[in-house]
């Protein structure tokens, strides 16, 4: 990390990360290179330790932020700050792949509502899995993985099944816990509860919130009002892949209703 | 954020040309031209202008369809065609120093003892069908200098057992063994000298799905215990995903791709990565 490496002063120091003119088309060469807009020209600003949800209607570009930020999806300009653990300034979008391979094994996770889990291993082993690869003795990692699973209700009769066996709620939550087994420093969620029944959203929910409450930073996207309003400390409402509103999350959701899915 | 210059393996300007002459035939071939058939020579451009990097604990895809040169690409790493232009180079191997391709034919072999090992689709190229499973792994380790019968044979059983062959079927002929036990094998005998470098040339191609997601399994376990730098070619993008963080996509003997290997795979940028993931994943 060298050339990439920016004055530390280039984010202010309650700014965790930074989108500055981020742009993103999406290019169909199989329909005569037809271009659709994704992202046009997002600042944004994250805070060190607040809960950020983005907030909108479907195709605002909510997952496109988060995947753009996770280089998952390759954006066309603009630039991504983010300052790292050891305090350095780095532009995301300038970052080698395998330097950005390295940030997200170690600070940057995405949670999605899909599970991605290798087939042929039990739960726990996945969780447990996830925590190794970031560093934790095993022993250890076998009691993390118990304890998150054990809050996102994930029943110790289950903890040796297959995901691919499991209920849609339950690899969603599986899914979590993996994502949260060590808590990245800045955790981007993607409609984490879209599938989850009453209680055990309220519990997931739960968790998430113990998220911040442990330092880290988390930038959300939720189909749900109820879950924004319980978690989040400002919100940012897209529309047309373009911040339209951002505030604390109470005056921009009451003056925003008509954008935000209920 | 690592060292700059740790690689465990460097390709730069591998170039492969199947018939007579060489880069005279490249003019006319590649993707923006449709053709690997030289039209001015005749010959085959294999691959052209392969540039890769591993470093040690991390495993490279590379990704194309049949004929897109992604196996000649190995294959000339790992010795078993003789490039044309280029060169690779492995840090165990003299600091680095070293362009395999210029190696004495018998010291490149000796390179797959314990430097650079491969594990083919077909067992048969890695392994001696009509020779037991102990005795495929013993044969490596002679080869590197083990003398001691016991010792041998405690390794081999070691390393089976890691690999999840059954200690009973040992002494068997590998020509016995199921498929996914065959590749376990190959697995077993590839590690068997720690090799820097593996070599996975589409591993799990041609097995039952459960038996391949089981090897899958054991590689990726593998891959993470070793530290062992690792370039994997596959057409099939589940096993990309399940092994690599980095990969690079291949069209007509070229790289046409590369990066991260989800962002290949949710947002390919180039017109034949998009056909190609497209058509897989619909």
């Amino acid at each position: 990390m060298n050339s990439e490496t920016l004055n530390s002063e280039a984010l202010s120091s309650e700014t965790l990360l930074s989108t500055r003119g981020l742009d993103k088309t999406f290019t169909l060469h199989a329909v005569d290179g037809r271009i659709i807009d994704g992202l046009q020209g997002i600042d944004l600003d994250v805070h060190v330790n607040e809960h950020l949800c983005l907030a909108g209607l479907s195709g605002a570009g909510k997952s496109s932020l988060l995947k753009c930020i996770h280089r998952t999806y390759a954006s066309d300009r603009g630039a991504i700050l983010y300052r790292t653990e050891a305090n350095v300034v780095v532009d995301l979008l300038e970052l080698a792949d395998r330097d950005m391979a390295d940030l997200r094994e170690r600070e940057i996770g995405y949670v999605s509502q899909f599970l991605r889990a290798e087939p042929r291993r039990g739960v726990l082993d996945v969780v447990t899995r996830r925590a190794v690869r970031m560093g934790v003795a095993h022993d250890e990692a076998a009691d993390r993985a118990a304890e998150v699973l054990r809050r996102v209700n994930i029943d110790e009769n289950l903890w040796a099944t297959y995901p691919s066996l499991l209920s849609g709620g339950e690899k969603q939550r599986v899914n979590l816990a993996a994502g949260l087994v060590v808590a990245p420093r800045l955790v981007l969620l993607d409609e984490p509860v879209s599938a989850l029944d009453p209680a055990n959203r309220s519990a997931v929910l739960d968790v998430i919130a113990d998220l911040t409450a442990r330092g880290a930073t988390v930038l959300s996207v939720f189909h749900d009002l109820g879950a924004i309003r319980q978690l989040a400390d400002r919100v940012a409402v897209m529309s047309g892949g373009r911040i339209i509103d951002i505030g604390p999350a109470g005056p921009v959701l009451d003056r925003g209703m008509e954008l935000i899915p209920t | 954020m690592n060292a700059p210059n740790e690689w465990a393996l460097l390709v730069e300007g591998l170039g492969k040309v199947y018939g007579p002459g060489g880069a005279e035939a490249v003019p006319g071939t590649g993707p923006d031209f449709g053709r690997t058939v030289s039209p001015s020579t005749g010959a085959i451009v294999g691959c052209w202008d392969i540039d890769l990097e591993v470093v040690p604990g991390e495993a490279l895809g590379v990704i194309g369809e049949s004929g897109s040169g992604k196996s000649t690409v190995m294959r000339c790493i790992a010795g078993d065609q003789t490039a044309t232009t280029g060169q690779a180079r492995l840090r165990s191997v003299d600091d680095g120093a070293t362009n395999l391709f210029d190696m004495e034919p018998s010291a490149r072999r000796a390179l797959r003892i314990d430097q650079l090992a491969v594990v083919y689709q077909d067992p048969s190229e890695g392994l001696d069908l009509g020779v037991s499973a102990g005795g495929n792994i013993a044969d490596r380790l002679t080869a590197a200098g083990w003398r001691n019968f016991g010792q041998i044979r405690a390794r081999a059983a070691e390393l089976l057992a890691r690999t999840e062959v059954p200690l009973d079927r040992m002494d068997d002929p590998v020509g016995t063994f199921s498929g996914g036990m065959r590749q376990r094998v190959q697995l077993a005998k590839a590690l068997a000298n720690r090799p820097s470098v593996l070599l996975l040339d589409e591993p799990t191609t041609g097995l039952d799905a459960s038996v391949a997601a089981g090897v899958l399994d054991l590689i990726r376990d593998l891959l993470d215990e070793t530290g062992v730098g690792a370039v994997v070619v596959s057409h099939d993008f589940n096993v990309i995903e399940m092994l690599t963080r980095r990969s690079v996509v291949m069209h007509h003997g070229r790289i046409v791709e590369q990066g991260l290997t989800d962002q290949l795979l949710e947002d390919p940028q180039h017109p034949y990565s998009q056909r190609l993931v497209g058509a897989a994943r619909g």
